[in-house]
């Protein structure tokens, strides 16, 4: 009988930790969050952050790919890529918000905690917070709204920066984050852009009001403001398009896996549907109706093409002697197009899953439509497709206009 | 500026009351719902903020009387040969508020239909349920209990099916109908259903035309059990849940019209909820126009509008067209449906077969067109605030109705193919 295990992945490319924490993410998706959300739906006290708590804090996802000399666990290689894409999968199949805020946070630790180019001040000002056994680490990344032009701008102040934004958009977290990471433009600066990690208590930083949304309902969604906020050199975690193309590199990977893992329990819960559902009159079984059956094979071949995707992409990023590194621009830009082919392949795949479970796959009592919502959120995170279509075209035919 | 009434309507056959009612729902959704409807989602089970407003349309504004002849309190529309094109533009202006709505308030004709409409009045049933909905200025809502446990809208697939597959029986008691069933997912059940319209077999597992009934049932009639609604993705304003007939018990003159011809002009209910689909769709596709407007002419990208970026202009492009698209097939089909002299009766496999084509048509565009709009509006396309993400969730229940695009596919391929088997 299948089960998301069926999607093939290069196992090769996998150690016997990353199957292990997988298949134990696997049983916190289930037992955390799958086993008691008929009852809780999506709520945040009951559910989501006892969820969150028991993933980040007591397994310690948080802090797993933390330095050793700064209070983690030391996976932090870049064979990380492949231990964060199976881990995520599993996570994103319990629920795609939790997955999505480890994106984030691992993302962000790509860019400090690298061995070999680990960011001293940054790991230490934030040490307390990622080894924190009280509270989850959330990171919220304020990144461009429109793919080159940040929300926020940094000036050169006297050792470090000044760093200005009016009601800017991160992608979570705005009202509940622990640190903040903001790409901004550096004025002054040829190297153009640059990651600052702001800790949440930072002075001049101002969080709105909480935003409703769509999905991602473990995120506590609102705007930040920045106003004269001071930060020292030492807190830039990426410096120039190369280092800042790696972070996003890592982040959409992380996006790519949570997408996998949205699938995975789509996909399950359109089987039990397959199996259980009669169409045209008794005895005829919906999946064995051809009609029915071509949509779900659709279905199918979305979810497993994401999949190699995805772990070709984490494969990329895992082996910089091989492919160069992660912010080089061809890998940059793979990242971009696996990062919204599978987020397109994820939207369509689960529509056309509820298209088959009908008003079932719209009613929350069988979870497929929160899914649904939880990918769409995600997606724009990304940024419009339209504008990142430059990107790609810029490098695959050098339009350099665009 | 452009504006929704920049969208092309069919000036040489809209019906006399499209300019009125349009103008007279529009004033109402600007008053009663717009400024309202983004604390909508969490009203989804008391309708504290969405029963006012039906008060206000369907039984101040008295359209939930439309329908009836005009000597029973009624508008006559059942009787004109405007009904089609009039439904549509009303259709159009509610969801172009909230699609939820706008279902909620056309269901309350889906099974009057029945019973309403040239040339198949049943004038007796007329006389006894338009007090229901003509002496109050109370909303009132009816529903057809049609969906099943097991086969779902299975049901609907009339043509193969052809209704062995109704478990709800109706069975003939001396001068009474005992209907035993359970029902689920109607529009205006969850517990505010004045008037059921139910499809039941009166010999189970039976494919003969003339065991196909559709019976008239007062909510409040002994037996029948509502329950609560479905918590769902989006469509707050309409509510949905189980229905159970336990013995109840109506007079025998309930049934519609009787053995054949039950089956016959519920044929045409499907007619009108393919026609009720599009608008839906199109009034909700109005408003996301409106409000993806306001964001990509404010927003900026390399110090110009966003709409002025040549690739983003492309992709508004496309959702211009389809909305346009979508306005003239909907308007067309009402037509269609205006004018059975010209193009058949509404209940033939024709009308159907190419209402579904239309209907299935017009969801797909419209679940994609609104999930392009949010992707262009970058992170803000998720935001409640901005009501684009609302009518996404709103729009994708109107593609998975009525037995989703499969069925649809399945009745379009078998008239335009001449298909068998399927």
């Amino acid at each position: 009988m299948g089960n998301s295990y069926s999607f093939p992945f290069l196992c090769e490319w996998a150690t016997e930790m990353d199957l292990s924490l997988a298949e134990n993410l696997r049983e916190w998706a289930e037992n955390e969050v799958m086993a008691r959300r008929l009852e809780l739906k999506e709520d945040y006290e009951g559910l989501l952050e006892p969820a969150i708590r028991k993933l980040f804090l007591e397994i310690g996802l948080q802090r797993l790919f933390w330095p050793e000399e700064y209070g983690g666990d030391g996976h932090n290689l870049p064979s990380a890529a492949v231990t964060a894409t199976a881990a995520l999968e599993q996570v994103a199949r319990g629920d795609v918000g939790i997955a999505f805020l480890l994106s984030c946070l691992l993302a962000l630790q790509s860019a400090v905690a690298m061995e070999g180019e680990v960011k001293e001040e940054i790991c230490s000002a934030l040490q307390e917070i990622i080894t924190s056994k009280d509270d989850p680490a959330l990171v919220s990344l304020v990144l461009p709204l429109y793919r080159d032009e940040p929300q926020a701008t940094a000036r050169a102040a006297k050792g470090g920066w000044t760093v200005e934004a009016a009601s800017a958009r991160p992608l979570a977290c705005g009202a509940s984050a622990s640190f903040f990471g903001v790409l901004c433009a550096l004025e002054g600066s040829e190297d153009g852009v640059g990651l600052l990690v702001l800790p949440g208590g930072t002075k001049g930083l101002k969080r709105g009001e909480a935003i409703k949304r769509t999905g991602l309902a473990v995120d506590r969604h609102a705007e930040v403001t920045l106003e004269k906020v001071k930060v020292s050199e030492g807190m830039c975690a990426a410096r120039g398009p190369e280092a800042c193309r790696a972070f996003l590199a890592w982040l959409y990977m992380g996006i790519s896996a949570s997408n996998v893992g949205a699938l995975f329990a789509s996909y399950e819960i359109l089987r039990e549907w397959g199996d259980n559902r009669v169409i045209k009159g008794r005895g005829n079984i919906f999946k064995e109706n051809p009609l029915t059956a071509s949509v779900m094979a659709e279905v199918a071949q979305d979810t497993a093409l994401s999949r190699m995707l995805t772990w070709n992409l984490a494969r990329m990023l895992s082996e910089p002697g091989v492919y160069g590194p992660a912010g080089a621009e061809d890998n940059y830009v793979t990242a971009l197009m696996v990062a919204h082919h599978v987020s397109q392949a994820a939207e369509r795949a689960i529509n056309r899953s509820m298209e088959m479970m009908a008003s079932a796959g719209y009613a929350k009592e069988w979870n497929l439509e929160r899914y649904w919502r939880d990918v769409k959120t995600m997606q724009l995170c990304l940024g419009p497709y339209e504008l990142a279509k430059m990107d790609v075209s810029r490098f695959f035919y050098h339009a350099s206009g665009l | 500026m452009r504006t929704i009434d920049d969208f092309t309507r069919p000036l040489e056959y809209l019906s006399p009351l499209d300019d009125p009612l349009g103008m007279i729902v529009r004033e109402w959704a600007e008053t009663w719902v717009i400024p309202h409807r983004r604390r909508f989602d969490e009203d989804w089970k008391e309708h504290r903020l969405i029963e006012p407003a039906f008060k206000r349309l369907m039984g101040e504004l008295g359209l939930q009387r439309v329908l009836f002849p005009e000597d029973l309190g009624g508008w006559g529309l059942g009787r004109s040969n405007y009904a089609g094109t009039s439904s549509y533009r009303l259709f159009e202006e509610v969801a172009r508020a909230d699609s939820g709505m706008a279902v909620a308030f056309g269901v309350v004709f889906w099974p009057l239909v029945m019973i309403c409409m040239e040339p198949h009045v049943n004038r007796q049933l007329c006389e006894e349920f338009a007090p229901i909905f003509c002496s109050t200025t109370e909303p009132r809502f009816a529903a057809n209990a049609m969906t099943e446990p097991q086969g779902g809208a299975d049901i609907e697939n009339m043509e193969i099916v052809k209704g062995s597959t109704i478990q709800t029986t109706a069975v003939l008691d001396g001068d009474e109908w005992v209907i035993n069933g359970h029902k689920l997912w109607p529009t205006n059940s969850g517990g505010v259903c004045d008037l059921f319209g139910v499809v039941c077999t009166t010999n189970p597992g039976s494919e003969d035309p003339n065991d196909f009934a559709f019976i008239f049932v007062p909510a409040d009639t002994p037996g029948v059990t509502q329950g609560p609604p479905y918590e769902k993705a989006g469509m707050a304003a309409d509510k949905n849940g189980d229905i159970w007939f336990e013995n109840v018990r109506v007079p025998k003159h309930y049934r519609a019209h009787g053995p054949g011809l039950d089956l016959l002009y519920f044929k045409e209910v499907i007619t009108f909820g393919n026609l009720g689909s599009i608008a839906f769709v199109g009034g909700s596709m109005m408003n996301v126009y409106e409000r993806l407007y306001q964001f990509v002419s404010e927003e900026t990208y390399r110090g110009k509008p966003l709409k002025e970026h040549d690739a983003v202009a492309g992709a508004l492009a496309d959702i211009a067209r389809d909305i346009e698209i979508i306005r003239i097939v909907g308007y067309q089909y009402a037509r269609m449906v205006d004018r059975p002299d010209l193009y058949g009766p509404r209940w033939s496999e024709e009308m159907v077969a190419k209402g579904r084509a239309y209907k299935y048509w017009a969801c797909d565009r419209a679940v994609e067109d609104v999930g392009r709009a949010m992707n262009i509006m970058s992170l803000y396309g998720a935001d409640r605030d901005w009501d684009v993400e609302k009518h996404w969730r709103d729009l994708k229940i109107v593609q998975l109705w009525m037995g989703g695009k499969q069925l649809c596919q399945a009745e379009v391929a078998r008239w335009f193919f001449d298909c068998r088997t399927l």
